[in-house]
């Protein structure tokens, strides 16, 4: 995890986006996924 | 997909397979650990899952560096048992770096001790639910998946994924009869009635026919025609590399394949191209599938 975002330093996820992930529904992985270009631009 | 509430599914990428966290008021259970350079993460999401519960145990589905490579990191920091599949404990016992493909294939993995064994046929108590051990030789000679019978569960480990199953490494490094035995376990797994699939990589899955379909397909076509599970095994290697590594110097992979033994095995069984056409193939074949990108003369994983 990157310490300065606390996001994954692969996917650029947040812990608990990670930790719930398989408990999500199509439209909330969507929903999180849709976050992460923002996430990437800002490394 | 749908699990019962006291199943957790930590879902992880290629290079650490998923962990699966069961709660039990005794004491909680993990399958696998994921790859040793992911076990900082592997600590924080299990942490974030147990909400203070304590980890009494750990198992593996098999021990291969993605499913135990965090074993280590996961038993100093909650001091639970380990147990592995019974195959597994000499190598893992003696820390048999040959036998655990580790040198080998350029790969890691933190030393860790055994103090339980499972046995194919053996019965757990995984979060309140009875899981009988099942013998999945293929991918590994030695590993067992779990299975659940009320609930229709089955953890498949590299045994079957949504789409395909792990390498069948014992027909790679030269052991013949591990396309029998893959047969054998597929068929085994299309003989249960399952209603969900926990595997060792990706998401959960419901569709366990179609799966099974076309992993014998894969399997026959390996079988018609070894060279295609060796290509496909090489192309595997070498982005698992690339995950280890983050990127890889163009001009430096010779030395870097030839430094991997597995390679050099793989390509002088099945495909004898000389080193630079191997080179050029897995290059080019990973970069026309979008599994690596050139920049600046490094190979970078794509994302």
């Amino acid at each position: 995890m990157d310490p300065a975002s606390g996001y994954c330093e692969g996917c650029r996820r947040s812990l608990e986006e990670i930790a719930c992930w398989s408990q999500y529904c199509a439209a909330e992985k969507r929903a999180v996924l849709a976050l992460l270009p923002a996430r990437n631009a800002k490394p | 997909m749908s699990l019962p509430p006291q199943i957790r599914v930590l879902q992880r990428g290629w290079l650490s397979s998923n962990n699966i966290l069961f709660y039990d008021e005794d004491g909680c259970t993990l399958v696998d650990s994921g790859y040793v350079a992911h076990a900082a993460q592997t600590l924080l999401l299990l942490q974030h899952a147990l909400e203070g519960k304590p980890l009494a145990r750990l198992i593996n589905t098999h021990c291969h560096s993605d499913h135990m490579g965090g074993n280590a990191a996961v038993q100093r920091a909650y001091g639970c048992r380990i147990g592995v599949p019974v195959g597994e404990a000499p190598a893992i016992a003696a820390w048999d770096d040959a036998t655990l493909m580790l040198s080998y294939t350029g790969q890691s993995a933190e030393r860790f001790g055994v103090d339980d064994t499972i046995c194919a046929g053996e019965r757990l108590k995984l979060g309140g639910l009875d899981w009988e051990a099942l013998a999945a030789p293929g991918h590994d000679p030695y590993a067992l998946m779990f299975y659940q019978a009320e609930e229709r569960i089955l953890i498949s480990g590299d045994a079957l994924w949504q789409n395909g199953f792990g390498l069948i490494f014992s027909e790679l490094v030269g052991q013949a009869g591990a396309f029998a035995e893959t047969r054998s376990t597929l068929e085994v797994i299309s003989r249960l009635d399952i209603a969900t699939v926990i595997p060792g990589h990706g998401a959960p899955f419901g569709s366990v026919g179609r799966s099974l379909q076309s992993a014998f397909q894969r399997l026959d076509a390996y079988e018609r025609e070894p060279e295609k599970l060796a290509r496909h095994a090489l192309k595997v290697m070498l982005s698992f590399s690339l995950m280890i590594h983050g990127r890889i110097e163009l001009a430096a992979l010779p030395r870097f394949l030839a430094e991997r033994p597995i390679y050099a095995d793989i390509n002088q069984r099945f495909l004898n191209l000389p080193q630079a056409e191997l080179c050029e193939y897995l290059v080019s074949d990973l970069a026309r599938a979008g599994a690596l990108k050139i920049e600046q003369g490094w190979l970078v994983a794509a994302a």
